[in-house]
C-alpha cells in the first residue's frame, strides 16, 4: 500500500494566508486573531476562520486567556506533517528497489 | 536535508530502454507500485489512474496521474496528488520526474518528486524557525526515522 498522503493537512497548509500565519505563531508567542491579524492584509474574522481550518487538522491548539482566544503551533502535528514527507521518500526508496528488480530481471532474461 | 522535494537515485543493471519500460507499462506498474488496478496512456498530456483495494471500500485509494513528459528511453515524469477534476499544473500538485541515463553496466535511474513546497509544506518544515522557536527538530527526528522504517518495512 502506498503512504497517502494527508489531503486535508496538506490543503490547510497551502493557502497563502495560513502559510504566513504559521509563520507568525512559529516567529513568536502564541497569538490571538487580533495580533495576527495586524500582521495580515486581511480581517480579524477571515484570520479567525483560517485558524478555525488550522485547528481542525490539528495544527494549531488553542486555549482561553481572559476573554482572548490564544493560539499556538502544535507541535507534534507539525512533526507528523514533516514525517509524512519523510515517509514519501521512504516509500519511494522501496519503489524504486523493485524497478530494480525487474528491470534487471527482464534484461537477464533478454540476454539468454 | 531539502525538505521542497525528493531526489533519488538507483543503479540498475538493465538497459535504459527496459527500464523505461518498467516505468511506464501498466503490466510492470502493477509489480512495482503494488496496486490492484493501473491504467495508463503514457503520452504526453495522457492520463493515468491507479487504484489501491476495492475502488469503492474505504480502504480504497485511488490515485490520478497527468502525464507531463515522455522521452523514451531517457525521460518520464507526471503529475499526481491534486484536487479532484482539477487540471494537474505547478502549484496544487506534485511532479514525478523519472531519468533514465545509460551507464557502463546498465542505467542510473534518478527520481525527484517536487512541489512540496509549493504545496505549503514550506510552512511546516521551516526548520530554522523551528529550531530557534521552538525544541528543535532534534525533539522529533528519532520519531521522523522510526516512522520511515515502518514504512518501508510495510510497504
Amino acid at each position: 500500500m502506498t503512504v497517502a498522503v494527508r489531503d486535508d493537512l496538506w490543503s490547510a497548509i497551502g493557502d497563502p494566508t495560513r502559510l504566513r500565519m504559521l509563520d507568525l505563531l512559529l516567529a513568536g508567542e502564541a497569538a490571538t486573531a487580533t495580533t495576527l491579524s495586524e500582521h495580515l492584509p486581511v480581517t480579524r474574522q477571515a484570520v479567525a476562520k483560517h485558524l478555525g481550518v488550522l485547528d481542525r487538522v490539528g495544527l494549531v491548539n488553542v486555549r482561553p486567556v481572559g476573554r482572548e482566544m490564544r493560539y499556538e503551533v502544535d507541535e507534534a502535528q507539525l512533526a507528523h506533517a514533516a514525517a509524512q514527507l519523510a515517509a514519501v521518500g521512504a516509500s519511494w526508496e522501496a519503489r524504486l528497489r523493485r524497478i530494480k528488480q525487474i528491470s534487471e530481471a527482464i534484461a537477464r532474461r533478454q540476454e539468454l | 536535508m531539502n525538505y521542497g522535494s525528493i531526489e533519488r537515485e538507483i543503479h540498475i543493471e538493465a538497459p535504459p530502454e527496459v527500464v523505461f519500460e518498467v516505468l511506464t507499462s501498466p503490466e510492470h506498474i502493477k509489480d512495482w507500485w503494488e496496486p490492484g488496478e493501473v491504467t495508463l496512456d503514457a503520452r504526453p498530456g495522457g492520463a493515468g489512474e491507479i487504484v489501491w483495494g476495492a475502488r469503492s471500500s474505504p480502504d480504497g485509494h485511488v490515485a490520478t496521474l497527468t502525464v507531463v513528459d515522455v522521452v523514451p528511453p531517457r525521460l518520464f515524469s507526471f503529475r499526481w496528488v491534486y484536487p479532484d477534476g482539477a487540471v494537474a499544473g505547478p502549484g496544487n500538485s506534485l511532479l514525478v520526474t523519472f531519468e533514465i541515463r545509460p551507464s557502463d553496466t546498465g542505467s542510473v535511474l534518478l527520481l525527484t518528486e517536487t512541489g512540496f513546497r509549493e504545496k505549503g509544506w514550506e510552512a511546516a518544515v521551516l526548520e530554522q524557525q523551528y529550531q530557534e522557536h521552538v525544541q528543535g527538530w532534534d525533539h522529533f527526528v528519532p520519531r521522523l526515522a522510526a516512522s520511515a522504517t515502518k514504512l518501508v518495512a510495510s510497504s
